[in-house]
C-alpha cells in the first residue's frame, strides 16, 4: 500500500463529506472555468474578426474603450493615414448593436465600405453581394439567420428602414456570424451618421516591418490628435466590456480560490480532529512527522484535484450551454485549450495545498502519547 | 530473574509533569533480558503506560536514562524511525484503520518507509498466516472477532521486525479464549525471536503468564516478583 492508496481509502471512508466537499470546490472552478473562457472568448473572437479582415491597423478616438467606439468624421483623417508609407488601404467601418427583431435578442449591424478588402475574407453561402454603395440590401451571417428565423429573399426592418436580405455568409470569427453586414453608406444613413465611422481599418502593404509599423503609430499621434492607432489586439485589450469581463474572471479565479481553500481547510481540519486517535497511532507505529504531513496533504490534494477536474467538465458545459443561448449566440465563442485545462488543475491543486496547510501541520505536530490517550 | 547483557534496561527513569506535581514516573529501574516477558501491573494512575510511553520513546524522561540493545535513548537522533525499527505496539482497543484490510492494516507501519511495497506486503500475508488469519486477509476489521482483530494488531506490531513488544493491555477487550490464544502467539514470538516483552495488564490470570510481574504505585515499582 502507498500513502496515495491510504490517503485515498481515506476519503472514501467519509464518501459523503468527501463528495460535498469536491462538490463546493467543483462549483466555484466550473464558475472560473465558464466565466473565463468566455472573457477569453470575448476577446478571441473580436481579434479573430480583425485578423480575418486583414486588418493590420485600427485607428479609432483616443477615448473610445468599446467594441464600438464612438463615431467620427472619416474624411480627413482617411486622407491623412492613406498619405502614409506602406498604407494600402484605408476603410471607414460603422458597428452598431440593434434590435431588429422583436421576438430576438439584439444583433450587431455592420456597415462596410462598398468593394473594400473587407468583404474578402467572408464566404457567400447563398445569394449575392451589395452591387452598389447605396444598394438597400443586407447579408446575413449564419447564425443570425437562425436566430432571426431570416432567409435570403425575406425582409428585415432595420432603424425603420425595410432591408433585403440579399445574401447569406459564413465567417471564421462568430462575431461576424451573429451579425448583418451592409454598406457604409447606407449604414450611415439609417443611423443619421452621415459621413462618420467608429473605425478606420488600415491594410499594410506586404514590405512593412514592425519597426515601420510602430512609426505610423507614432505618426498618427502626432499628426492626427484626439486619434490613435492601435493593433487589433490592442484594440480588443483595451476593449471595456472585455476588461469587465476579464476583471470578473479574474474576481471569480480570486473567490473560488479562497472558498475552495476554506472548504479543504475545513474538511481537513475536521477529518484530522476525529483521527486524533489514528494519528497517534501511527506515529507510534514509527511514522515521520512528514509522512503524517504528506499523508494530510495527499487527501487534500485529491479531493481538490478531483473537485477541480469535475469543476472543468461542469464548466465547459455552462459555456457550452451559455453559447447556445439565444442572447448569447453569435457574440462569444469560449475558448478553451490543453494549457488553460491545466492552468485551472493547478489552481486546484494550489488550493488543496494552501488549504491543507494548516491541518497538516497540527496533524503532523501532535505529540503521539496524548493523541493515544484521546477519546 | 538477571543476565549479563540485559535487552532493555531502564535507570532511575523519572516523567514529571506540570513542573514536576504530577510524577508519573517516580524513579523505576528496571532490566528486561531477551526472550523475556515482564507483566506490569498496578492500580489505575499508577504510571503503568507511562513507564510503556517512555520505554517506546513516545515519551521524553524527565531524568534517568533507558538503553536498548546498549543503545541509550539519549542518543537516538530520529525517534520516529527508532520506533520503526524496533518497537512493536499493541494496544487494548486493536486501533485497527476501520477502512483498511487486515492484510493493509499489517503493512500500515511501512508506509512512506523504505523497502519495496511488495516486500512489506508479502512479509504481511506470511505474518497474517502464521497467526491464523490467511484465509482473512481481505477482510476489514468490522468483518473480524476482537480475537482475529487483535491477531491483527499483533502482525503489524511485528511487520518492521521489532527488538521489543510493548502491549497496554492487550487482553483487555477480549474474551479468557481469545485473551488465552493471543498470550500463547506473543509468548512464542518473543521466545522464537528472543525479543523482550513489556505488558500492563489488570488480569491476574495474563500476568500469571508472564515470566516477571512487576508491582507499580505512585510511579514507582514497589515490588517484583516471579510467578
Ligand atoms: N499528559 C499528562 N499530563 C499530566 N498528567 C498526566 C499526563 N499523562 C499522564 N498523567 C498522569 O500520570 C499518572 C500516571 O498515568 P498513567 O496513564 O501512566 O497511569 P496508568 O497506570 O496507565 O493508569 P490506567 O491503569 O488507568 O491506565 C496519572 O496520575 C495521570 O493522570
Ligand atoms: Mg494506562
Amino acid at each position: 500500500m502507498t500513502l496515495l492508496e491510504f490517503a485515498i481509502s481515506n476519503l472514501r471512508r467519509r464518501a459523503a463529506r468527501s463528495g460535498l466537499t469536491m462538490s463546493a470546490i467543483a462549483l466555484g472552478i466550473a464558475a472560473v472555468v465558464a466565466l473565463t473562457s468566455i472573457a477569453w472568448g470575448f476577446e478571441a473572437s473580436w481579434q479573430k474578426a480583425n485578423d480575418a479582415r486583414g486588418t493590420d491597423l485600427i485607428v479609432t478616438r483616443v477615448a473610445s474603450e468599446n467594441t464600438m467606439p464612438t463615431p467620427f468624421r472619416e474624411e480627413r483623417v482617411r486622407q491623412v493615414l492613406a498619405a502614409m508609407p506602406h498604407v494600402h488601404e484605408v476603410v471607414g467601418l460603422l458597428s452598431e448593436m440593434l434590435t431588429v427583431s422583436e421576438d430576438a435578442p439584439p444583433v450587431f449591424v455592420f456597415g462596410w465600405v462598398y468593394g473594400s478588402y473587407l468583404w474578402d475574407h467572408l464566404k457567400l453561402q447563398q445569394g449575392h453581394w451589395p452591387r452598389e454603395p447605396m444598394e438597400d440590401g443586407v447579408v446575413i451571417g449564419s447564425i443570425a439567420a437562425e436566430t432571426l428565423h431570416k432567409k435570403v429573399g425575406d425582409f428585415i426592418e432595420i432603424e425603420g428602414k425595410r432591408f433585403a436580405v440579399i445574401g447569406l455568409f459564413e465567417s471564421s470569427a462568430v462575431v461576424e456570424n451573429g451579425a448583418l453586414i451592409m454598406t457604409l453608406d447606407q449604414a450611415q444613413l439609417i443611423t443619421d451618421k452621415p459621413g462618420k465611422v467608429n473605425v478606420l481599418n488600415i491594410k499594410l502593404d506586404t514590405t512593412a516591418s514592425e519597426a515601420e509599423v510602430q512609426a505610423i503609430k507614432e505618426r498618427v499621434k502626432r499628426e492626427l490628435p484626439g486619434y490613435v492607432a492601435i493593433t487589433s489586439g490592442e484594440l480588443v485589450r483595451k476593449n471595456a466590456v472585455v476588461r469587465i469581463s476579464k476583471a470578473m474572471s479574474n474576481a471569480t479565479i480570486l473567490i473560488a480560490g479562497l472558498v475552495g481553500a476554506l472548504v479543504v481547510f475545513n474538511t481537513m481540519l475536521m477529518s484530522i480532529n476525529e483521527r486524533t486517535k489514528e494519528i497517534g497511532i501511527l506515529l507510534a507505529l514509527g511514522w515521520q512527522r512528514a509522512t503524517v504531513m504528506k499523508l494530510v496533504f495527499s487527501e487534500a490534494v485529491v479531493l481538490s484535484l478531483l473537485g477541480g477536474a469535475a469543476g472543468i467538465l461542469v464548466g465547459i458545459g455552462i459555456a457550452w450551454g451559455l453559447e447556445h443561448v439565444e442572447l448569447m449566440r453569435g457574440k462569444i465563442d469560449p475558448v478553451f485549450s490543453v494549457p488553460f485545462c491545466f492552468a485551472v488543475l493547478g489552481l486546484s491543486v494550489l488550493l488543496g495545498i494552501c488549504g491543507g496547510i494548516y491541518p497538516a501541520l497540527k496533524a503532523a505536530r501532535m505529540q503521539p502519547s496524548a493523541a493515544l490517550r484521546y477519546e | 530473574m538477571t543476565t549479563a547483557s540485559p535487552k532493555l534496561r531502564i535507570q532511575e527513569v523519572a516523567l514529571h509533569y506540570d513542573d514536576g506535581q504530577t510524577r508519573a514516573l517516580d524513579g523505576v529501574s528496571l532490566e528486561v533480558a531477551p526472550g523475556e516477558f515482564v507483566a506490569i501491573v498496578g492500580p489505575s494512575g499508577s504510571g503503568k503506560s507511562s513507564l510503556l510511553n517512555v520505554i517506546g520513546t513516545l515519551e521524553q524522561p524527565t531524568a534517568g536514562q533507558v538503553y536498548l540493545d546498549g543503545k541509550a535513548y539519549s542518543e537516538i537522533r530520529d525517534a520516529s524511525l527508532f520506533r520503526r525499527e524496533n518497537i512493536g505496539f499493541v494496544f487494548q482497543s486493536f486501533n485497527l484503520i476501520p477502512t483498511l484490510t487486515a492484510l493493509e492494516n499489517v503493512v500500515v507501519p511501512t508506509v512512506g518507509g523504505s523497502g519495496r511495497v511488495a516486500a512489506h506486503r508479502s512479509r504481511a500475508q506470511a505474518l497474517l498466516a502464521q497467526l491464523g488469519l490467511g484465509a482473512r486477509m481481505g477482510h476489514l476489521p468490522g468483518k473480524l472477532s476482537g480475537g482475529e482483530r487483535q491477531r491483527v494488531a499483533i502482525a503489524r506490531a511485528l511487520i518492521n521486525n521489532p527488538r521489543m513488544i510493548l502491549a497496554d493491555e492487550p487482553t483487555g477487550s477480549l474474551d479468557s479464549a481469545n485473551a488465552e490464544q493471543v498470550l500463547d502467539i506473543l509468548k512464542g514470538v518473543i521466545k522464537q525471536q528472543g525479543l523482550a516483552m513489556i505488558m500492563v495488564t489488570h488480569d491476574a490470570k495474563v500476568s500469571a503468564h508472564a515470566d516477571r510481574i512487576i508491582h507499580m504505585r505512585d510511579g514507582r515499582i514497589e515490588q517484583e516478583g516471579g510467578t
